[in-house]
């Protein structure tokens, strides 16, 4: 387990490996470093978690300090990993999922001309990504909080050429900046109040000093809950992930889909004491999470571009993480992070495959009968599909989702309402997720495919769907062999949920419920893209239907509200305060110092008899000075 | 004269001989690369003869000379700076049309004499090592005398520096004339001892007088005007000599002379000295702000530099004296290194002083740029180079006597330095279509220089991250200095 510190070192390695010698490497050498290193990183977390279950350590923590960062009066940072059930789980899906789309991209990226940039950002975010996740205090975790935050703008702005690219990035970057600030708070006023920044010390002292409902643990839930929905893409700061898909598919998978996202699921998870601590916060946590799933899936109904239909996806899975989050069901809410990990990214890869097959088609009215072209693709993304809509018994996210829904309402924070907008998601999401299927896939073909993935990219696909499949076994409800290997798992560092077993309903009522949600989805979307099109396009004609479309597709008129509100405001403030009056102060002193720079440089006449006097004069002001003074 | 003192003034008997022996090689065989070997042989055995000398201290090897632990200190920090000037000078001199030998003589005698005024304890020893340096200066600033640039500065150095010699020489006997003694520790025993002498106009105008004769050697307003068409006339090694040597050896003096004779916790003088200062800091920056050429810029920035230095040396203490110390240190190793790149870059023509010869010059000499910017950031004082520590040592120095009004100015006065620093790295990087159309020298660099670059590069860098050791040193070093 002391191997620990190499899991964040060869991404770093290969990071700088690859920055500094990259140019120089031919493709096929910067394929191998940059999907070398993260593989090697996931053999190690393979190796630690296999050493974590044979024998455990003490208390299902270990911690390892690599050395100090920072040491000044009572505030003590080390560069310390800290490895628990919650952050062993996180991490092994980070690098075992991060190093399959590595592979994919030695596939995806051949023959783009800056393969060794994007290899070198995609290494430095695992590793940001691992540092953030083993942090055992919150300023190293900040670190690679803004690590991943910095590779998520350098990858969505990577064809940098495009300016609609680097403005997509630019507008990530700002968005989740505003989280970021809200998180920052939130760590001052926690430190502030119980003078560390070590999170497992901060959480005992949470428990020790602060009463439940105190005033202090909700602002600093609350708090963090800003950088956790800015990082998340939860309601309101959702607005900038749909543009984050101008970067290349495989970060939409990775960065986009499966990882840096979810971070904020992490966050309020390994925070978990806080929200105990703070009720009010925590239900915020859960409102924010319905409303996003409920509104995120309307917006991916309207979509046209197949990767902003999945980034609304992700938009909502999230927000059934945060739901799950809200009520407590911290191992549900990790728990769909993991299958989602599994199902997002190869819905994503596969999406990557149609969309370089098709000339870099991402209009999926313009696609159709890919099915025969792509078998592989196809079967894949069905199987991905089928789990994200949660297709009973044989998929992982029916497991997953169906705990969160159940436990939305049985859990002792659960709700009613809870229970049922997270059934209604179920319906939003079956529809969506079967829209995008039968867009691409059925109906007759309307582009030519031109090019077929090769090995390095259907191979990972191919375990991902494996997994998409087999990953939600881990868990299963009490009348389907009731296995909880996953939940006891994570119970050593996360709460098991409470469950209110006087007024809660039946896990298997619920999953029926789930079931038949689906299936209306299913029917819905069956109806409208396969049964009668024409029904749909009329529908979309109609006044109110198009009105409908526009405000959905536009993800509720959020980006021209807060181009309004926010974005308008300020051009305005700075097209008026072009010429700064602020700023006249100090071209003030600046143009004062270029005029004393004329008058002294005329003393420097270059004549001798001048400079003599001088040091003359000087030396009799002087007597003059001792003598008189 | 015991023959121990004899082995205690060590250092200085080496640097003499090895200049006769240089000299007489000359005579019976003319070669440049034997000559820079003797004397880099002779100048580690200097070095070397430290520790013998060290072991002695403190000894008064006679009433004029004071070898003494501070006097080690800094014959180490000169001698190893003229190490540095040889091994840049041998490569500069290669290029000119001239005699190189005699170079490394007249160098050894100036280090001589540097090496003097370091250990005097005596007016006369004071103005003797004083002229010694002064002799070998004037012929070193026209060494290259096929220009006419060089020229120019050796006649200007020559006028100026006689001239203010003359009002040294004046002011130490008017001093003499009123306490009849010329040892420093004596002067000091009666400047303390006797409150009479606190307001007499023979003693005062005396000291005024002195001030002159340091003041000109230091380059600080308002004796400061030669330096700027000095620094560009002379040859680029002899322009880091005397801003480093020189200025070094004479500031380590000043200190000596005035806190042992107490003469600078004089009202009258020390309001000289905090007007000396300000007007330093505000002139030396003031006139390089906005100017083209890279050896005037490092020439103004000088005089702003002693006016720093002079903030620490008014406060006055041990803390001060270490600031002093350190930020000597600091200021050899930077401003050898700026003048070692524009030393190596320079050719037979002309030295490599505008800025337009630096435009662009990271894309063609990526190492030479960074050192260079380097090296300018250590003048600025950023953080992570040995400049920064200097700095905050001053600043602390400062403070802790309360002089608010040098702080401040020192402060504001280092922002406005940082511009024009910023201009020479902002040329520096500039990108490279925007370069001069004209070609700039741009000789090739030998291994010695580079590797020279280098090591002071490193060290800089050292002496920012981890100045622990070296302030250990300084600690030591300073304890010999009697302070009131």
């Amino acid at each position: 387990m002391n191997l620990l510190w190499l899991i964040p070192a060869f991404p770093i390695a290969g990071f700088l490996f690859l920055a500094l010698a990259g140019t120089r490497l031919s493709r096929r050498a910067v394929s191998i470093v940059g999907a070398g290193s993260v593989g090697l990183s996931a053999l190690v977390s393979l190796w630690i978690a296999g050493q974590f279950f044979v024998s455990p350590p003490a208390g299902y923590a270990y911690t390892q300090t690599i050395w100090n960062w920072l040491d000044v009066g009572s505030l003590h940072l080390p560069i310390a990993f800290y490895l628990d059930p919650l952050s062993l789980i996180m991490t092994l899906v980070v690098t075992c999922v991060g190093f399959l789309i590595h592979v994919y991209s030695a596939g995806y990226m051949s023959e783009d001309e800056d393969i060794s940039r994007f290899f070198a950002y995609m290494n430095l975010f695992v590793a940001s990504m691992v540092t953030l996740l083993l942090a055992s205090n919150l300023v190293l975790l900040l670190l690679g909080w803004e690590g991943v935050g910095l590779c998520s703008y350098l990858l969505i702005g990577f064809w940098y050429r495009d300016p609609a690219n680097g403005y997509a990035g630019r507008k990530a970057f700002i968005v989740t900046r505003v989280g970021d600030t809200s998180m920052l708070i939130g760590l001052f006023l926690l430190y502030r109040h119980l003078g560390t920044l070590d999170i497992q010390t901060l959480m005992a002292r949470a428990a020790h000093q602060w009463p439940v409902g105190s005033p202090l643990a909700v602002a600093a839930g609350l708090l963090l809950l800003g950088g956790a929905v800015g990082k998340s893409a939860q309601l309101p700061l959702q607005t900038w992930l749909p543009d984050a898909m101008a970067g290349p598919t495989p970060t939409s998978a990775l960065i986009h889909a499966a990882t840096m996202v979810t971070a904020g699921v992490y966050l309020i998870a390994r925070m978990h004491v806080i929200y105990q601590l703070a009720p009010s916060a925590q239900f915020t946590v859960g409102v924010v999470g319905a409303a996003t799933l409920t509104l995120a899936g309307f917006s991916a109904l309207t979509q046209p571009d197949i990767k902003r239909a999945l980034a609304y996806s992700t938009v909502s899975q999230i927000g059934y993480m945060f739901l799950a989050l809200g009520v407590g069901a911290w191992s549900a809410a990790i728990f769909h992070f993991m299958t989602h990990a599994f199902f997002k990214a190869l819905l994503f890869l596969g999406a990557g495959m149609i969309i370089e097959s098709l000339h870099h088609e991402q209009n999926m009215f313009k696609m159709g009968g890919l099915r025969k072209e792509l078998p592989v693709v196809f079967w894949t993304f069905l199987i991905a599909g089928c789990a994200l809509a949660g297709v009973p018994l044989v998929t992982a996210g029916f497991y997953s989702k169906g705990l969160i829904v159940w436990q939305a309402e049985a859990s002792s924070a659960g709700r009613w309402g809870f229970w049922l907008v997270a059934v209604f998601g179920v319906f939003l999401t079956s529809a969506y997720t079967f829209r995008i299927i039968f867009l691409t896939f059925f109906g007759e073909a309307k582009s030519h495919v031109h090019k077929r993935p090769g090995l390095a990219m259907t191979v990972p696909c191919i375990v991902l769907a494996v997994l998409s499949l087999v990953g939600g076994f881990v868990k299963t409800p009490e009348f389907l062999g009731n296995i909880h290997l996953f939940t006891d798992f994570l119970h050593h560092a996360l709460p098991p949920v409470a469950v209110a077993h006087a007024r809660a309903m039946s896990e298997l009522a619920s999953e029926g419920w789930v079931t038949l949600a689906l299936i209306v989805g299913f029917a819905v979307a069956y109806f409208c893209y396969i049964e009668r099109p024409e029904f749909t396009a009329s529908l979309t004609r109609s006044a109110l239907g198009n009105a409908l479309h526009r405000f959905w597709k536009s993800d509720w008129g959020m980006d021209w509200l807060y181009d309004r509100l926010l974005v308008w405001p300020v051009m305005w403030f700075a097209r008026v305060d072009a010429g700064d009056a602020v700023d006249s102060i100090y071209t003030g002193i600046a143009r004062l110092c270029e005029w004393f720079y004329q008058g002294v440089r005329r003393t420097e006449t270059g004549q001798i008899r001048w400079y003599a006097a001088a040091i003359a004069f000087g030396t009799l002001i002087f007597v003059a000075v001792v003598l008189f003074l | 004269m015991h023959p121990v003192d004899l082995i205690a003034l060590l250092p200085l008997l080496i640097l003499a001989a090895t200049s006769i022996v240089v000299m007489l090689t000359i005579a019976l065989h003319r070669s440049h690369r034997l000559a820079s070997l003797l004397t880099l042989i002779g100048l580690i055995c200097a070095f070397a003869s430290l520790w013998v000398a060290r072991t002695l201290t403190p000894t008064e090897a006679s009433p004029l000379l004071e070898v003494d632990s501070y006097a080690v200190f800094f014959l180490g920090l000169v001698i190893a700076a003229t190490f540095v000037v040889v091994i840049l000078a041998y490569d500069y001199l290669e290029k000119q049309p001239v005699n190189r030998e005699e170079f490394y003589v007249l160098l050894l005698v100036a280090s001589l004499g540097a090496g003097v005024l370091i250990v005097s304890a005596h007016f006369v020893s004071f103005f003797l090592g004083l002229e010694l340096l002064s002799v070998a200066l004037y012929a070193l600033n026209a060494y290259v005398f096929t220009r006419a640039l060089p020229v120019e500065a050796g006649i200007k150095y020559l006028v100026l520096a006689a001239g203010s010699a003359a009002f040294l020489l004046l002011g130490m006997a008017l001093v003499y004339a009123r306490v009849g003694t010329m040892e420093f520790s004596q002067i000091g025993g009666l400047v303390s001892g006797g409150g009479h002498l606190l307001k007499d106009p023979l003693m005062l105008a005396g000291l005024a007088l002195i001030v002159t004769g340091v003041g000109f050697k230091l380059a600080v307003v308002p004796f400061h005007m030669w330096t700027p068409d000095v620094y560009e006339g002379a040859p680029a090694p002899v322009t880091a000599y005397v801003a480093t040597v020189s200025k070094g050896a004479m500031f380590a003096l000043l200190v000596r002379f005035f806190y042992v004779t107490g003469a600078s916790s004089l009202g009258p003088v020390f309001l000289v000295f905090s007007v000396i200062a300000i007007a330093s800091m505000l002139v030396g920056n003031l006139l390089a702000l906005l100017q083209s050429n890279v050896k005037r810029i490092l020439a103004y920035s000088s005089i702003a530099h002693l006016g720093y230095l002079l903030v620490a040396f008014l406060a006055a203490g041990r803390w001060a004296v270490e600031a002093v110390a350190f930020y000597l240190v600091a200021y050899f190793i930077t401003t050898l290194g700026a003048f070692g790149v524009v030393t190596v870059l320079s050719n037979g023509e002309r030295d490599a002083d505008s800025l337009a010869d630096y435009q662009g010059l990271f894309w063609r000499r990526p190492a030479l740029a960074g050192i260079f910017a380097l090296m300018l950031f250590s003048l600025a004082g950023i953080p992570l180079t040995a400049g920064f520590v200097g700095k905050f040592l001053l600043v602390r120095a400062g403070a802790s006597s309360a002089l608010w009004n040098l702080v401040v100015i020192l402060v504001v006065t280092s922002v406005i330095g940082l511009f024009y620093y910023l201009r020479v790295i902002v040329a520096l990087f500039a990108s490279p279509e925007t370069a001069a159309p004209s070609p700039a020298p741009s000789p090739a660099v030998s291994a010695s220089g580079a590797s020279t670059l280098v090591v002071l590069s490193a060290l800089l860098v050292w002496l920012g991250v981890d100045p622990a050791f070296m302030l250990q040193v300084i600690e030591r070093a300073i304890s010999s200095l009697k302070l009131l």
